[in-house]
């Protein structure tokens, strides 16, 4: 356990340290810029679309319920409106479909 | 201490946290849950939570741990996991910078997903150096503390609440409130377009390293989209 945290640890001050004293290189600099939208759409697809982790109900309203919180998202940027949004139609679309 | 609770930044970071705390309760849970089910006692699932604190590793820590894997195995499935934390802390580091390296180290440690999607986006913004670190921090740390509390409400209460509530879509969920706002540019959204067909294409990979090959696949697609774009708007 204290041998996973510290490694946990390491990871998220590694570069935080390399680069306080560097200069960063400009085209790395460049790429980092899009570290947020690849790497938290890596993370969300799986979340919806595994068969295992949808149960049941299957992968479908998972799928919808998803695109209409996108949607939410984009039009009021209000989280809590997405989180409540994607969840009452998650729930609609499990009972309709 | 008092100073840093009437900081209005930090005050504003740990309230954009709030949606995030409640999408990521379920998850909580589970961890606690898990670890309570491997035989942890309350310490050791406290502990985890509190030095870990990251759902993902600790699911994987504690899934393996149970089936009785080496622990050269678990702790290196865990550190495959965690990966993604080296990209966070690069991009961060050019905003850190200015910081005096207890700060820096800090902060590290308070590095998530949540945490580093919201502060980013106010760094890109122009927060200065200080005001976002204050941002940053209270965002991490009112993730850290609601952390520490689901998950002892799963070690203690256990699994109370049906699959069938499929509450565990309350995570892809608050994950998306942080990225639909990112893509406001066309290579934000051709590396979010290419991440996520990568990251069902690689499927096979072992040990979850699709996320992160995914994710490197998305970032290259989007600088090459950046590069091609500001060569064909120059004369």
């Amino acid at each position: 356990m204290l041998i996973v945290g510290a490694l946990n640890y390491l990871s998220r001050l590694s570069f935080i340290a390399f680069f306080a004293r560097r200069e960063m290189p400009a085209l790395l600099a460049r790429a980092l810029k899009f570290v947020p939208a690849a790497m938290l759409t890596a993370l969300i697809v799986p979340m919806i679309v595994t068969p295992a982790v949808a149960g049941s109900a299957g992968v479908m309203p998972r799928v919808l319920a998803a695109l209409l919180a996108a949607l939410v998202a984009w039009r009021t940027r209000h989280e809590m409106a997405v989180i409540i949004a994607g969840m009452a139609a998650l729930w609609t679309l499990q009972a309709v479909l | 201490m008092r100073n840093f609770l009437a900081d209005p930044d930090f005050r504003a970071g740990f309230r954009e946290m709030l949606p995030a705390n409640v999408g990521l309760t379920p998850f909580g849970v589970v961890c606690g849950v898990g670890a309570a089910a491997a035989g942890a006692n309350l310490l050791g699932a406290l502990g985890m939570s509190a030095i870990i604190f990251s759902g993902a590793a600790q699911v994987l820590a504690i899934q393996l741990l149970a089936s009785g894997a080496p622990l050269l195995v678990v702790v290196l499935t865990c550190f495959v996991a965690g990966l993604r934390f080296l990209m966070y802390s690069a991009a961060m580091a050019p905003y850190l910078r200015p910081l005096p390296p207890r700060w820096q180290q800090a902060l590290a440690f308070l590095l998530t997903d949540q945490a580093f999607a919201s502060s980013i986006r106010r760094f890109d913004a122009g927060a200065n150096p200080r005001a976002g670190a204050m941002h940053f921090l209270g965002g991490g740390l009112a993730l850290w503390s609601w952390w520490q509390v689901t998950n002892v409400a799963g070690f203690f209460a256990g699994n109370l609440i049906p699959a069938s509530w499929s509450l565990d879509f309350a995570v892809p969920l608050c994950f998306l409130g942080l990225l639909v706002p990112v893509l406001r540019s066309s290579p934000n959204v051709v590396a979010a377009l290419t991440a996520g067909v990568a990251v069902i294409a690689l499927d096979a990979l072992p040990m979850r390293l699709n996320l992160i090959a995914a994710a490197l696949l998305g970032i290259a697609a989007g600088t090459l989209t950046d590069l091609a774009r500001t060569r064909s708007t120059r004369p």
